[in-house]
């Protein structure tokens, strides 16, 4: 087995030299395919042996939850999917899954949901036949689900040890006043407690969102693309198409900066927590592409401001930033853990002038290059098994359902200049446009 | 960057093995080059292979448990300094300036027995990644300033991360110096004790680089697609090491006073989380080790809803997000799915995970964790779990072993525990395995009388007087249960947790890791 693999691995990674021109950033041939039901099939065969990956998105998180009080659906989902349908009950599908040695779970984001196995290669058509009962013949009792809302209620319990984790939700809720992207994708826990009491409301969402025009299958991994497609055509083929469009909310334009603070029960580091209102993702405008080559300039580990902070005064025990890709306009957020609350005001001041600098300044050529580069390299590195590849595709076909927007968007990479950085900076990091919280161990005074 | 955890294993077996990993190398399209882990007397472990990837591990067999007594967490803050402070030419600003574009980096894993430092890089960048690592590794810097920020972030991970932020990463480590006392080697947290790293030098760094990052220690491990002459190239430059000597430390079995005993850790939070375990004598080449594996799978597989605590505790009661079991140390086990290669141990415990219940369900679920762990010893495993169990596992190895790291890793775990490449080991182990084999192991092994018990909670002598009391813990649901369930209610509120009042301790979170 090992000779098989460590051989196989020469077609795994097509991409035998970055620094050759002329690159496509995802270098794995894939196909996609078009079921008449509005189902998108990718296949992408890889020469990593014995295993595959199968990983069914639905454009479908948190983001599709504007009603009030039904924050936590999709999530709630996730953990409602494995609870048995109408042809296989939750202890038979397991008993199938452990057959087939496979790694079952899934994840739900703002934007996405997604169920993912990895398992032998010769359990592809059942696992198949699996989800494909799940999909569209899902079926779980009243007594079920509340008992599963009450799993869900653990989860939010366990995650609400983290002060980081708080520190999120609030910054969400400040910021975001009529859109979705106000509650994580936990809920708000007010909805987590109604959940019990929502089950004909479970059942209605099921019915919009788990429809084929929805979902995206990705298989990758030792497999032909006919004989993928043909399985995936014999389970799936029958599923209805639906028709709910969800009247998302616009975020009105915020027009004077907000704060926000948290008082921690339990000693903590305090966290300031310093975000502007930005794009959403695009594989054609440079709005997001260029403050992606700007995040790590600015903020990331390279960065003057963490070369001083971090590693000269010390400061901090921290500094990060994340800038997620997202449907909607996603806040662009610099996250600092201190390591004494009598800085907050320097740190956040310091983080301030930073923002401010870049949309003055242009950040030097060589530095932009070095971080296409980190992008490009970063991006390969991360697939180095098939479920790695299919991992890393799956958030791109969240967003667009294909991998091309892939190699759009690191073509658009290339296509950024520091000027470009300088104003996107200029037009996006405004005060009114601004979002700080903060977090401290409750009784502590700066 | 590191990886907070700790772990397993060690022999110190520096330069045996080989014949054991001559049907890892290469053959038919890697064959160009030929791998030298036949050789008896290299302390390597290569993997070549055309991959555009190169990944390095590179091993010391050292660790927490060879922190000097009064200097805990000295093994771990060494590390730190050789991974994420500068080399004696390069301020660490300048290496991770060098990194950036080739978006690599260098990561750190201490665990009682083993110190690994492992990275990966584009081909493109092979000589100029290796040449960062190389001199941080032989020619540290050990500069103040970096000593200082490294100083305070291990106190910082344990002052507050561990005990401010994750109760279930607490629990499991407070379970562990529960089981080994202060005066076993494994006794205390990877990352060590407050108030020894408070104290601690930069000389005692310096020391401890000099006497432990010796060539008896170092297991070199490449994988991936380096040219042919590179492996001899980076055993030449890590000769420079001093050259040391096996020290062969063998790690006791701690002895455990017979009892169940249970420790408080009173923090304010929402929910209650429970670690449970004692000592096993088995390691991976254990001839019983695949048999407590295929029970561990069976009982509570990590991160699974395949298990048989997480279906009677999560699924059909919806007490929790999960609950699993374990013979190997797992640290982080809340953020993977996999555990982490190089946490190899000579001493291992039987653990069993709780993760966070409502407090008011805290009393209940400690009693149904020890009432179905008392039914798997009393009544073993039956036939249909037995096999199924094992087919899972034989195909498991493949997704456990999918990335050219993981390979690596389990490689020098091998290595380390004197067995075939993992995968290998298991598949053929257990074939030959029976359900006898596995109902014995679990008589044997998993009988014990000593349990020890960690619990996370917010009021902690609330929690102390209900056990004591032994006084019914009734659950109520949400919804209506089958018969069956509340029927095993009604046995599992009832039942008794024989422990002493002395051996139920409250410890406030704060003296935690002191």
């Amino acid at each position: 087995m090992k000779v098989l693999l460590i051989a196989s691995l020469i077609l795994c990674l097509p991409l035998l030299s970055l620094a050759q021109k002329s690159r496509k950033a995802f270098g794995y041939d894939y196909n996609i395919d078009d079921l008449p039901n509005g189902l998108r099939v990718v296949t992408v065969p890889t020469d990593y042996p014995n295993l595959v990956a199968l990983y069914i998105v639905v454009q479908t998180g948190s983001r599709n939850e504007p009603e009030k009080g039904k924050s936590g659906y999709a999530h709630l989902f996730e953990h409602l999917m494995f609870r048995g349908s109408e042809h296989y009950s939750g202890q038979e599908r397991d008993a199938i899954l452990k057959k087939a040695g496979a790694d079952s779970n899934a994840y739900t984001t703002d934007d996405r949901t997604v169920y993912h196995e990895v398992f032998s290669k010769d359990d592809l058509d059942k696992v198949l036949e699996l989800e494909a009962d799940r999909f569209q013949h899902l079926k779980y009792s009243a007594d079920g689900y509340k008992t599963e809302t009450k799993a869900v209620l653990g989860e939010f319990n366990k995650n609400s040890a983290d002060p980081e984790e708080k520190a999120f939700e609030v910054l969400r809720a400040t910021v975001y006043q009529r859109h979705t992207y106000s509650h994580t994708t936990m809920g708000f826990i007010e909805d987590i407690e109604d959940f019990p009491n929502q089950y004909d409301y479970s059942l209605q969402f099921y019915g919009r969102y788990y429809r084929p025009e929805y979902t995206t299958i990705v298989v990758v991994g030792d497999l032909k693309r006919d004989g993928a497609l043909a399985m995936v055509k014999k389970y799936f083929g029958d599923w209805k198409r639906g028709n709910y469009v969800p009247d998302i909310p616009t975020e009105p334009d915020q027009t004077a900066p907000r704060e926000g603070h948290v008082d921690w029960p339990s000693e903590t580091l305090p966290l300031v927590y310093v975000a502007f209102r930005g794009p959403a993702y695009s594989d054609y405008k440079k709005d997001k592409a260029a403050l992606d080559l700007l995040a790590p300039i600015a903020f990331g580990e390279n960065s003057d401001l963490y070369q001083k902070l971090v590693l000269q005064e010390q400061k901090l025990d921290s500094l990060s930033y994340t800038f997620e890709d997202r449907a909607d306009p996603e806040l662009f957020l610099v996250a600092a853990k201190l390591k004494d609350v009598k800085d907050t005001d320097y740190v956040r001041q310091q983080i301030l002038e930073t923002y401010q600098h870049f949309a003055k300044e242009p950040v030097p050529k060589d530095k932009l290059e070095s971080t296409r580069s980190r992008l490009r390299y970063g991006f390969v590195l991360g697939m180095d098994s098939s479920e790695a590849i299919a991992g890393a595709l799956a958030s791109y076909i969240g967003l667009r359902r294909t991998p091309l927007t892939i190699d759009k968007l690191f073509a658009l990479y290339d296509t950024v200049t520091p000027e470009d950085m300088r104003e996107m900076a200029a037009k996006y990091f405004v005060d009114s446009h601004r979002t700080i919280v903060t977090l401290s161990t409750r009784g502590v005074a700066k | 960057m590191m990886k907070r955890g700790n772990l397993l294993f060690a022999t110190v077996a520096i330069t045996i093995l080989g014949i054991f990993f001559g049907q890892l190398s290469s053959k038919g399209a890697a064959s160009r080059r030929t791998s030298n882990m036949n050789a008896a007397d290299t302390n390597t472990v290569l993997l070549p292979n055309r991959s555009p990837l190169v990944t390095f591990r590179i091993l010391f067999m050292t660790g927490s448990a060879y922190d000097p007594k009064g200097k805990e967490g000295l093994a771990s803050l060494t590390a730190a300094m050789l991974a994420e402070g500068g080399s004696r030419t390069r301020p660490y600003s300048d290496i991770t300036e060098a990194m950036y574009p080739m978006a690599t980096s260098f990561q750190w894993q201490v665990d009682k027995e083993m110190t690994v430092f492992s990275g990966s890089t584009h081909i493109d960048n092979l000589d100029k990644y290796y040449a960062l690592i190389r001199e941080m590794l032989l020619d540290p810097g050990f500069r103040e300033d970096d000593f200082k920020r490294l100083k305070e972030d291990a106190i910082n991970y344990l002052k507050t991360s561990l005990r401010g932020g994750n109760d279930e990463e607490l629990g499991k480590e407070v379970l562990y110096t529960m089981i080994y006392p202060s005066t076993h080697s494994y006794g205390h947290q990877n990352m060590g004790a407050i108030g020894a790293l408070e104290k601690m030098t930069i000389k005692d760094v310096r020391d401890f680089y000099q006497s432990n990052f010796t060539q008896a220690n170092l297991v070199i491990g490449l994988a991936g697609g380096y040219p042919d002459k590179f492996s001899g190239q980076v055993q030449a430059d890590f000769a420079k090491l001093p050259k040391g000597s096996p020290d062969g430390l063998k790690f006791s079995r701690p002895l455990q006073t017979p009892g169940t005993r249970i420790e408080i850790v009173q923090r304010d939070t929402r929910s209650t989380a429970a670690s449970l375990g004692f000592p096993i004598n088995v390691t991976r080449p254990n001839k019983d080790w695949p048999a407590l594996a295929v029970v561990a799978s069976y009982f509570g597989q990590h991160r699974s809803s395949n298990s048989y605590l997480y279906q009677r505790l999560r699924e059909a009661r919806g007490l929790n997000y999960g609950d699993y079991a374990y013979i190997e140390y797992f640290p982080r086990g809340m953020f993977q799915f996999e555990p982490d290669p190089n946490l190899g141990r000579q001493q291992q415990i039987f653990q069993i995970w709780i993760r966070p219940v409502e407090p008011a369900n805290g009393h209940f679920v400690l009693r149904a964790a020890l009432y179905e762990y008392d039914k798997l010893v009393r009544e073993g495993m039956s036939r249909e779990a037995f096999e199924s169990t094992r087919e899972f596992l034989s195909k498991y190895v493949n997704v456990l072993t999918a990335t050219q790291d993981a390979q690596l890793g389990y490689a020098l775990d091998s290595r380390y525990y004197q067995i075939a490449d993992f995968p290998t080991y298991m598949r053929a182990q257990l074939a030959k395995l029976t359900l006898d084999d596995v109902n014995r192991a679990i008589k044997l092994y998993l009988k014990s009388d000593a349990m020890r018990i960690a619990v996370v909670t917010k009021d902690a002598e609330g929690l102390r007087d209900a056990i004591l009391s032994n006084k019914p813990s009734p659950i109520t649901y949400n919804a209506p249960k089958p018969k069956e369930i509340t029927d095993e209610d009604r046995i599992i509120e009832a039942y008794k947790i024989v422990v002493r009042p002395a051996d139920v301790t409250i410890v406030p979170v704060d003296r935690v890791f002191q």
